[in-house]
């Protein structure tokens, strides 16, 4: 199976991740959903006319939430970029699960993978800035005295994750097809290094960034990043 | 240290008060401290327990002690407190009873987080403990006084009443004109403040659009509310409540108080789990509608003095008030100035929450009425219209302090003042 034993228990440690992050996130979600409601309406008027502009309402507060820029635009434009580009990284990974086939039938292989190159090492660069961006800014005053360790654990996971991904996107020689045969093999629940990677350093980057990954996933459902899902309600109760 | 008995109570009460609104807000806040400079007392203070997200964080810090398995488990992690920590409850209880629950941080917050709903369980808390305001519980202790003894005070008001009618009559040129009390079957019940000041030119405006109307022997203003005793609160507002069943009128109208109309419209119904059984409005909105109808008319006033506008939080951003008050303010003179920011960005005028009621408050609430002020001074408006009484004794105490050389008015006042007769 060419690995080593700390790569082997953190691709073991995936399907520890997958089960708590699940897990946790219903638990969480069950929680909010048996709660009572308060009996009254305490929006922010003015209130949407209908229930097709507060929908519309509810989607712009999550995910542009205009407001907030006038009042601290940095952290506005960091929190956009940091997001944006989480997103657009993320979706990137989906090539390991299934090659972008859509993509690379239109503008060929080999652009497929400068695009992923390009693409996922500028938002992996977007993401450390915005992320040292937040880490300074909370050392600074007023912030440092409202923060507690939870925020800084959540960057330091965050930075450990986006760092080592960036270190394989820049300095590794292992190609896409290689980290994609890895990952299937955990989703086939056969964890393994293909040649490439077994015979490369580069694994050993890999395994701590999925160990990051796997503490970050872990740790999610019991920390404030429930605002991925939070979000969508708690903007909901504005527009009531 | 509180005792055992004292500190499961407060912890009864933390549960008690969980519900889906307080659970997202305590979840999903991030911290971000976004919402610092949208609250006129960080602005102004620079002191970082005035942070919206600070406040929060108090109460967070109990739940994630009591009700949070890793909170439980790694209290550190999250700075989690007991609830006797001695720190945290006195900066509990000076965040809390200092927020004037403007909402603006409600507004700029990328999550929409009710930092004053938050704090209403802090006020929870802290009764439980016996550590709220005493002069908010005295003056709603008052009032439940009032509402149990109310016939020894209608001989003093209703001789007061009578001798303000000769004024009414003469202003209208109505010798029948007067204010009616206790009138069964009227269609309006008027509820008003302690003092002529907002009895009188309401009066004035109702006998004029021949409403048949009727005063209520009760003030609107409920210290309950303030001082977050929900009990205290609904017995206050069931005073108004039950005269207004007795005299069986169809609308109660609130006088130009802020938090007074939304306690009859929101959170009466939220205190008893039924809604009043009568329309509530408030007085500007009537004021607005009566001009509209043509039930009264107002003159242009020639004056060249520029008028401007305070949206109070509780009538604007938290009371849906906007283009009401500006309609009537238009229809009286064409020297209206805006203030900026306005509407659902007006900044609190640092009175709120009844922190006028609270001399200790004093120093700190004309201190952070300074943002108001200069907003004020900006217009060179020489009259300012705001129908919110706490806003315009705060806005009186920042003209003094701040030397605006303003004249502060409630908006039936200005309209009393212009009326076509």
């Amino acid at each position: 199976m060419n690995m080593d034993p700390f790569s082997f228990i953190v691709a073991i440690l995936v399907y520890v991740a997958v089960i708590v992050f699940v897990a946790g996130m219903t638990f969480k979600i069950i929680v909010w959903a048996k709660s009572p409601r308060m009996k009254i309406n305490l929006g922010i008027y003015p209130k949407p006319r209908n229930g097709f502009v507060r929908f519309f309402r509810i989607i712009r507060d999550s995910f542009i939430f205009p407001q907030t820029l006038e009042v601290d635009r940095w952290m506005w434009v960091f929190a956009m970029l940091f997001h944006a580009a989480l997103f657009v990284a993320l979706f990137g990974h989906f090539r390991l699960v299934r090659e972008f086939t859509f993509v690379s039938n239109v503008i060929g292989q080999d652009n497929l993978n400068t695009l992923g190159a390009v693409g996922g090492g500028t938002m992996g660069i977007i993401m450390l800035i915005a992320l040292g961006y937040y880490l300074f800014r909370r050392f600074a005053s007023p912030y440092k005295d409202i923060s507690v360790p939870e925020d800084f654990i959540l960057i330091i996971l965050l930075a450990g994750i986006v760092g080592l991904g960036d270190h394989m996107r820049f300095f590794g020689a292992v190609h896409t097809e290689d980290y994609r045969e890895y990952f299937q093999s955990i989703m086939r629940f056969k964890p393994a290094f293909n040649e490439a990677l077994a015979q490369s350093q580069t694994r050993w980057v890999l395994s701590w960034h999925v160990l990051f990954v796997n503490l970050f996933v872990i740790y999610f459902p019991f920390s404030k990043l429930v605002h991925l899902i939070g979000t969508f309600f708690a903007n909901k109760v504005r527009s009531e | 240290m509180l005792d055992i008995e004292k500190k499961e109570l407060m912890i009864q009460t933390l549960k008690n008060k969980v519900n889906k609104q307080l659970l997202y807000y305590l979840d999903v806040c991030a911290r971000c401290a976004i919402c610092r400079d949208a609250c006129h007392q960080y602005k102004v203070t620079r002191d970082p327990k005035y942070i919206p997200a600070y406040r929060a964080e108090l109460i967070r810090r109990l739940y994630k002690k009591y009700f949070s398995v890793l909170g439980k488990l790694f209290p550190k992690i999250y700075e989690a407190k007991d609830i006797d920590d001695e720190f945290l409850l006195s900066e509990l209880y000076q965040v809390t009873y200092a927020c004037t629950g403007c909402r603006r941080c409600m507004y700029y917050c990328p999550f929409s987080i009710d930092t004053l709903h938050i704090l209403s369980v802090a006020k929870a808390i802290l009764l439980s403990a016996g550590m709220e305001n005493q002069i908010l519980r005295e003056l709603s202790d008052a009032a439940i006084m009032k509402g149990e003894n109310i016939e020894l005070f209608k001989d003093i008001f209703v001789t007061m009443l009578k001798e303000s009618e000769p004024e009414i009559r003469e202003k209208i040129k109505d010798k029948n004109a007067q204010i009616p009390i206790d009138k069964k079957n009227a269609d309006v019940l008027y509820v008003a403040l302690s003092g002529m000041h907002s009895i009188l030119p309401a009066a004035i405006i109702f006998d004029k659009a021949k409403i048949n109307w009727t005063l209520s022997m009760f003030e609107a203003a409920n210290y309950g509310y303030f001082l977050g005793d929900s009990q205290k609160a609904k017995t206050i507002a069931d005073r108004i409540v039950s005269e207004a069943k007795r005299l069986n009128v169809k609308e109660v109208i609130i006088t130009e108080c802020g938090h007074a109309y939304r306690v009859m419209n929101f959170f009466y119904e939220a205190w008893t789990g039924q809604k009043p059984p009568f329309k509530v409005s408030a007085l500007i909105d009537s004021i607005s509608r009566y001009i509209k109808d043509g039930l009264i008319e107002v003159n242009k006033n020639p004056s060249s003095e520029i008028v401007t506008y305070h949206d109070p939080c509780q009538v604007g951003r938290n009371g849906g008030f906007f283009e009401e008050p500006r309609y009537v303010i238009n229809a009286i003179t064409d020297n209206f100035r805006e203030l900026t920011p306005n509407r659902t960005k007006s900044w609190c005028c640092g009175g709120g929450g009844g922190l006028v009621a609270i001399p200790e408050m004093d120093e700190f609430r004309i201190k952070t009425g300074e943002i108001k002020a200069n907003q004020i001074k900006e217009t060179e408006a020489r009259i300012i219209i705001s129908p919110c009484e706490n806003c315009r004794l705060q806005l009186d105490s920042l003209n003094e302090k701040y030397g605006m050389d303003i004249k502060v008015k409630s908006m039936m006042e200005f309209v009393a003042e212009n009326l076509k007769v």
